[in-house]
């Protein structure tokens, strides 16, 4: 679950998040729209712990903002998935290599981490391109090999920032329509957009964030 | 144990991966290794050097016309006793006669109808010593003793030499102390320059959940690989450069020196090595995961 009480985080020159109060319960599917400049990137980066409110508390899991120790985040962070927009993946090694590292992290068994990698891999068909550098991959195959990244440890939480930002409308299509896949396995799924036509319709839960304050949610 | 060996191989893959950083490090950690094994290899044959231009030095004493066989030995022993010298070789007038039948080709007697030369000694000095040898002092006391005629010597140049190596004493251990902490400045920022290329893998690590100390291990292993690297490629370095230089005193200088390096240098430069490569790469990887 995801929860944010009355949470302000403001940066010295851009707009942060102003007095948010929201919940998402585990297994919820929920957009989060606005334009560029909102604060969708703020509260993603508030959920992950990678920022932490100015006032008020975010949970995330187990773990809430207002008591978290610093040595505490990595193991906050394993429970969730993050998908950027920029993909994020590493250009030093090969797909298969930047899918199996939270693995490792995680410290997962050599024979589990080929097995949950490959089936990744099936999940996000990128089969036969696993040898491949992320340089070598299109647009929409580096998005779904961050996507891949971001589910092979099994989380609960995936917050997607802008997965689509850099994507075809055909790739975009796809992206969601495999984060639907996701969800419906039970993972608890935040996707930040701007292209409202990609995700009305869906018939799941919108929020819409404007220079930091919540204009709907629902 | 598999998370163990995934940190180890991703430490040694980051070297391959990062071709042209790990180069430049390698390469800067072998140049300055280099330097400081050369310097050391320096400072450990200097005293070898020193020990045989000592070797070199020769002081003639001659006494006066008046001065018997038996008196010579006698002031020889004087001068032997002078603290410095190694020995004193006396050389008995009818010695002086073969000397100069050798040197000249002609008998003194058959030339003049005597003998007019002096008996003499031939001083050589102690080589050992660390300190300065006082060339001058030994010198002058030679020359205050009764029966010294004249005495024939390289004062200007023995002291000169001296007195560099004097001075090379004093400062090896401050120049060496400098030497050692550029060559550690030098690798450190080396190290860290190809950590600092990685910030994105290390974010990647850090939203993954990676602990600190677990980005900070292959990062430890890489540096010891780079260190063991530099270290591989510095030992048939230096032993070039010991023979080579060995064949260049030995055959072109016909010196009779012969330079060496103690085993334990090579352990010296490689624990050198592997310290400062995983301090610099442990340090540097800290410093951005503030």
């Amino acid at each position: 679950m995801i929860e944010f009480q009355n949470v302000t985080y403001n940066h010295q020159k851009d707009v942060g998040v102003n007095n948010l109060s929201f919940s998402i319960p585990e297994n919820d599917f929920t957009f989060l729209i606005g334009p560029t400049g909102s604060g969708k990137t703020t509260l993603m980066r508030l959920i992950y712990f990678d920022l932490f409110p100015q006032s008020g508390i975010v949970r995330a899991g187990d773990y809430s903002s207002n008591n978290i120790k610093k040595r505490k985040i990595p193991y906050a962070r394993r429970d969730i998935g993050m998908v950027f927009q920029n993909y994020q993946l590493l250009e030093d090694r090969n797909v298969y290599d930047n899918i199996a590292l939270p693995l490792h992290v995680l410290g997962f068994p050599a024979k589990e981490i080929t097995e949950r990698v490959e089936e990744c891999i099936d999940l996000v068909k990128l089969d036969g391109k696993e040898k491949l550098n992320p340089t070598q991959l299109s647009g929409g195959e580096q998005q779904r090999a961050s996507l891949a990244r971001a589910i092979v440890k099994d989380p609960s939480i995936l917050l997607a920032d802008e997965p689509t930002g850099n994507l075809d409308p055909v790739s975009a299509f796809e992206l969601v329509k495999l984060l639907q896949e996701i969800h419906e396995t039970g993972t608890t799924i935040l996707m930040a957009s701007h292209n409202y036509n990609l995700i009305k319709g869906r018939g799941y839960r919108i929020m819409e964030l404007q220079n930091g304050h919540l204009r709907g949610n629902g | 144990m598999d998370q163990l060996f995934f940190l180890i191989s991703e430490g040694f893959k980051n070297v391959w991966r990062h071709k042209a950083t790990s180069f430049t490090a390698v390469f800067t950690l072998y140049v300055t290794l280099i330097i400081v094994g050369l310097f050391m290899v320096g400072g450990e044959n200097i005293h070898k050097i020193i020990q045989y231009v000592r070797s070199k030095y020769k002081v003639e004493v001659f006494y006066e016309q008046n001065v018997s066989d038996l008196q010579a030995k006698v002031i020889a022993e004087k001068i032997r006793k002078i603290r410095g010298v190694r020995s004193a070789t006396v050389i008995e007038k009818k010695d002086a006669v073969n000397i100069f039948r050798d040197q000249f080709g002609e008998d003194i007697f058959d030339v003049l109808g005597y003998n007019p030369l002096p008996a003499s000694t031939v001083v050589n000095f102690n080589r050992n010593s660390a300190k300065r040898l006082k060339f001058n002092a030994i010198i002058e006391e030679i020359k205050s003793m009764d029966g010294v005629d004249v005495v024939r010597h390289q004062g200007i140049l023995v002291n000169k030499l001296e007195r560099y190596y004097q001075k090379l004493l004093a400062n090896f251990p401050f120049v060496s102390g400098l030497i050692v902490l550029i060559a550690v400045l030098v690798i450190y920022n080396t190290v860290k320059l190809s950590v600092y290329s990685r910030r994105k893998l290390i974010y990647s690590m850090q939203l993954i959940g990676a602990t600190k100390s677990f980005i900070k291990m292959p990062f430890v292993f890489e540096g010891l690989l780079m260190g063991g690297l530099s270290t591989l490629l510095v030992y048939p370095s230096m032993l070039g450069f010991i023979r080579g230089s060995n064949f260049l005193i030995q055959s072109v200088a016909h010196l009779k020196i012969s330079l060496s390096v103690d085993p334990f240098l090579w352990l010296w430069l490689a624990g050198l090595a592997a310290i400062i490569s995983i301090l610099g790469s442990y340090r540097a990887i800290s410093s951005i995961l503030k």
